[in-house]
C-alpha cells in the first residue's frame, strides 16, 4: 500500500496520525485560491517542486501536480508490496487508477489554452482525466492492462472493485488499485456552488455538521492472487464489492438510501457474508447533512444496529477519486493491526439514530471483516468488504 | 458477448436508413459533427436545455436501447473526456467572476459519469454503473468491465457505449498540442492526406451486449491493450490477443483501422496490415467519424452495421465483413493502442 494525504507522506506517517487522533484538516498553504483563507482543506504540506524532487522525477514541466501525488503513492505501494521489476512490467500485472479532476487540476492553465488567450501552457497535453495513469505506465514499464474510472466520489472504490474481479477472472495475476485527486479551484468552486462546503472541519455524523472538507490524497493497494502471495505479508483480503446506482439525483442521495443499501447488499452477498459478519465500517461521512443521514438510514436497514464505524474524512477531508483507495487502506491498518481510530468532530451525534461513530481509539480489538463505503455523484455507490487474513 | 443491438449518433446519417443506403457526407470542414436527434421524444425541454452535448448524445444513443431491452444490469460507459464544454464554461465562471458566487449546472453536468448517471436516473436503473475515462481505451475498458460483469451474471443485459462531444475549447486545447491539421479535409480525402494532425470528429455509440446469441449478427471475441510508441510492442500485442484467441492472423479478412490522415503515426496502423496478410476488407472508420479518443466504438458500430449489409466507401464501392473474423485496431496519440476482436455470427 502507498498513501500520500494531509495526514503524511507515507502510510507509516499516516498510521501514526490515525492513532494519534490528529487531524491532516487546517488551512492550506501550497493551494492558491481566494477560498483557502477562507475555508479549511486538508492540504498535503507539499509543494509542487518539492514533489518533483521527492519522486526524484526528472523535471518535467508538463506533470501536474494530480500525476506528481499519483506517483508518488504508487511507488510506495510498489516497493511495499515488495515487488520486482519482473513482475511489475509483466503483462499479467494491471494498472487501474481514478480521478476526477485528473489532469485538470491547474485551472488558470486551462482556462488560458481552452480560451486561447495567450501562451501555450506546459500543460496543454496534460489534461486529459487518464493523464497520470498513462505517464506512470510510461515511467515504470507497465506492459499489462490499465485502466482510469472517473465515477465521482466513488472512482477509486470502482477501480479496487474491478481489479479484484480481473485477478478472480484469471486475466491477471495481480492489480495495482487506486486513484489521486488534489485540491484545484475547480473542484472547490464547484462543492462551494452546491453550498456544501463546510466553514469548520468537517463534523460527520454530528447533528451540527454543515458541509464537507475538501482534501487531496492518493492512494495505491497492490492487489495479488493469493497463490502468488508466498511469503510477502499479506495484510487483508478483499472479500467482495457490491455498486449501484442510486437513480434518484444527479447531487444528492435518495431519502430511503436505495443506492447505498443496494451496495451494501451486494457487497455482502458477494462477500458470501451476512451483515452480522461485519465488525467494522468505514462509513463515506462526508459531513453534509445529505449523505450522513441517508447513510445512517442504510446501517438501520442494512444492518438494525451497525456495527462500530467512523469516518476518517475527518482526518484526510474528501479526497474524491482518491477517497476510496485511502479509506481502504485505513480499513486494511485496522484490520491488520486490530485497531479502531477515532471519528473526529463529532461531539453532538444525530439525535434521530440509536448508533453513533466511535470517539475512542481503541485497540485489540477483533476485527474479522471490516465494510468501507463511497458513493459519488450521478448516483454511483460503491461498498467493498475487506478482511483479516487467517 | 453477442452484440443484441447498436446505435449511434455520429457526422453520418446514422440516425436513419440513408447510412445504410449509402448515403455519405463528404464535407470539407475543420470538424466533422455530430447529427443529433430530435431529443424531444425522450428529453423533457426543460431538462434538455441544461444538457450538455454529450449527456445529450449519450441519452440520444442509450435510452432507446433501454427503452427498447427495459431492465438492464449494467450501464457501462466510456469518455475520454466527458462534459468538457460543460467543464470549461464552470472553470470560466471561476476566472472571469475571480471565486464569486457560481451556480452548480455546469459542475454537476461535466462529471464525466454523468452520462450513465443520467440514463440510470431516466429509466430508475439501480443496477451496475460505472465510467471508464482512460483516454483512447476507454471504450475497450467498457467492453472487458461488460465481459466480468457477464461472467458473474450470465444471464445479464449491458448496455455498453462511448461518447466524445466536440465543443471549441477543446478543439483549440488539442489544436494548440498539434493534434488538428491546419487546414480543412473532405471525409474522402482524410486518410490519404499528407499534412499532420487529423481532423476532429465526435459522437456516440451505444451496444446491448448479452451472452444470448438469439438474433445477435456479432460476437465480441476478446479485448487488448498496449502502451508503447514503437511498433514492434504493437505487433506482439496483437499476436498475444490472437494466439490466446487461437486465431491465425491470416483468419483475420477484415480490419477496422482508426486511421486518420496523419502521416506521424500511420506506422503503428501499417504494422498491423502487414501481419494481417489475408485481409480482404479495410474499413478507414475516421473517415466516417472524424478523429476521437473513443472513435474505436465507432468502429465498432460499422463492424456490426457489416455484418447485416456491406457498407458504403468514399469511391461508391462497398465494403463487406469477409470470412469470420474481425479486427477493430485504434491508438489515438500513438501510445495507448486498443484491439478489439469480433466475430461474425451467423
Amino acid at each position: 500500500m502507498g498513501v500520500i494525504s494531509s495526514l503524511g507522506y507515507t502510510l507509516s506517517d499516516n498510521h501514526t496520525s490515525l492513532r494519534k487522533g490528529q487531524t491532516g484538516i487546517g488551512k492550506a498553504h501550497h493551494f492558491q485560491s481566494n477560498y483557502a483563507d477562507i475555508l479549511p482543506f486538508a492540504e498535503i504540506n507539499c509543494a509542487d517542486q518539492e514533489l518533483v524532487k521527492r519522486n526524484k522525477i526528472d523535471n518535467d514541466p508538463s506533470l501536474t501536480r494530480t500525476t506528481l501525488i499519483a506517483m508518488h503513492a504508487f511507488d510506495e505501494a510498489i516497493n511495499h508490496a515488495q515487488l520486482t521489476t519482473e513482475e511489475l512490467q509483466s503483462s499479467r500485472t494491471a494498472f487501474l487508477s481514478s480521478s476526477t479532476v485528473g489532469g485538470m487540476c491547474y485551472t488558470d492553465a486551462l482556462y488560458a489554452d481552452a480560451n486561447d488567450t495567450g501562451n501555450v501552457s506546459p500543460f496543454v497535453a496534460s489534461y486529459e482525466g487518464s493523464d497520470h495513469t498513462v505517464r506512470i505506465a510510461l515511467k515504470y514499464g507497465l506492459k499489462g492492462y490499465t485502466d482510469t474510472i472517473n465515477t465521482a466520489c466513488s472512482s477509486s472504490a470502482n477501480a479496487i472493485l474491478i481489479g479484484m474481479k480481473l485477478i478472480q477472472s484469471g486475466r491477471v495475476d495481480r492489480a495495482i488499485v487506486g486513484g489521486a485527486d488534489c485540491l484545484a479551484k475547480y473542484t472547490v468552486n464547484g462543492f462551494n456552488s452546491l453550498r456544501i462546503l463546510s466553514e469548520e472541519p468537517c463534523k460527520p455524523f454530528d447533528v451540527n455538521r454543515n458541509g464537507l472538507t475538501l482534501g487531496e490524497a492518493a492512494a495505491y493497494l497492490v492487489l495479488e492472487a493469493e497463490e502468488l502471495v508466498g511469503d510477502k505479508v499479506k495484510w487483508a483480503v478483499v472479500s467482495g464489492g457490491g455498486n449501484a446506482n442510486d437513480a434518484f439525483h444527479p447531487s444528492a442521495t435518495s431519502e430511503n438510501a436505495r443506492g447505498p443499501v443496494l451496495a451494501m447488499e451486494r457487497a455482502l452477498q458477494q462477500a458470501g457474508l451476512s451483515a452480522n459478519d461485519i465488525n467494522y465500517i468505514n462509513a463515506h461521512g462526508t459531513g453534509t447533512e445529505n449523505n450522513d443521514r441517508t447513510e445512517s438510514i442504510a446501517f438501520q436497514h442494512v444492518f438494525g444496529s451497525p456495527p462500530p464505524f467512523n469516518s476518517t474524512k475527518s482526518y484526510t477531508g474528501h479526497t474524491l477519486a482518491a477517497a476510496g483507495a485511502i479509506e481502504s487502506v485505513f480499513t486494511v491498518l485496522s484490520l491488520f493491526y486490530q485497531e479502531l481510530y477515532p471519528s473526529l468532530n463529532c461531539a453532538d451525534p444525530q439525535p434521530e439514530f440509536p448508533f453513533h461513530p466511535i470517539v475512542n481509539q481503541a485497540t485489540n480489538h477483533t476485527i474479522q471483516h471490516a465494510m468501507t463505503n463511497s458513493f459519488g455523484f450521478g448516483g454511483n455507490c460503491t461498498s467493498l468488504v475487506l478482511s483479516k487474513c487467517s | 458477448m453477442f452484440v443484441k443491438a447498436s446505435k449511434a449518433i455520429s457526422p453520418q446519417f446514422t440516425l436513419d436508413e440513408r447510412f445504410e443506403q449509402g448515403v455519405l457526407i463528404d464535407e470539407v470542414a475543420r470538424v466533422y459533427q455530430a447529427i443529433e436527434p430530435d431529443y424531444s421524444p425522450l428529453i423533457p425541454t426543460s431538462l434538455l436545455r441544461r444538457m450538455g452535448k454529450a449527456v445529450r448524445m449519450g441519452i440520444g444513443a442509450g435510452l432507446p436501447l433501454l427503452h427498447e431491452y427495459g431492465k438492464v444490469d449494467g450501464i457501462i460507459l466510456g469518455t475520454a473526456n466527458g462534459g468538457l464544454e460543460d467543464c470549461v464554461k464552470f472553470l470560466n465562471q471561476i476566472v472571469d467572476y475571480n471565486e464569486g458566487v457560481l451556480t452548480p449546472t455546469n459542475f454537476v453536468q461535466s462529471t464525466p459519469n454523468a452520462v450513465a448517471g443520467q440514463l440510470a436516473l431516466m429509466t430508475s436503473t439501480t443496477a451496475y454503473n460505472c465510467t471508464h475515462v482512460n483516454g483512447s481505451l476507454a471504450f475497450e475498458n467498457s467492453l472487458l468491465d461488460a465481459a466480468l460483469q457477464l461472467e458473474d451474471n450470465p444471464s445479464a443485459v449491458i448496455l455498453v457505449g462511448a461518447i466524445e462531444e466536440f465543443s471549441q475549447y477543446n478543439y483549440t486545447i488539442d489544436r494548440l498540442s498539434g493534434r488538428y491539421k491546419d487546414n480543412p479535409v473532405s471525409n474522402s480525402q482524410l486518410i490519404s492526406d499528407m499534412s499532420p494532425g487529423s481532423i476532429c470528429g465526435e459522437g456516440c455509440s451505444m451496444f446491448i451486449l448479452s451472452n444470448d446469441a438469439t438474433e445477435a449478427t456479432l460476437e465480441v471475441i476478446d479485448v487488448h491493450q498496449v502502451i508503447a510508441n514503437e511498433t514492434g510492442s504493437v505487433k506482439n500485442a496483437l499476436i498475444e490477443l490472437l494466439q490466446r484467441n487461437a486465431i491465425h492472423p491470416n483468419e483475420i479478412n477484415t480490419l477496422l483501422l482508426g486511421r486518420n490522415g496523419d502521416p506521424r503515426t500511420q506506422q503503428f496502423y501499417a504494422a498491423v496490415s502487414d501481419l494481417c496478410e489475408e485481409v480482404k476488407s479495410v474499413v478507414h472508420f475516421k473517415s466516417y467519424c472524424g478523429e476521437y479518443r473513443t472513435a474505436s466504438a465507432f468502429g465498432m458500430y460499422l463492424a456490426h452495421k457489416m455484418t447485416k449489409q456491406p457498407i458504403s466507401d468514399w469511391k461508391g464501392e462497398t465494403l463487406s465483413f469477409f470470412g469470420d473474423f474481425a479486427l477493430i485496431y485504434n491508438h489515438f496519440d500513438g501510445i495507448r493502442h486498443g484491439f478489439i476482436l469480433v466475430k461474425k455470427h451467423a
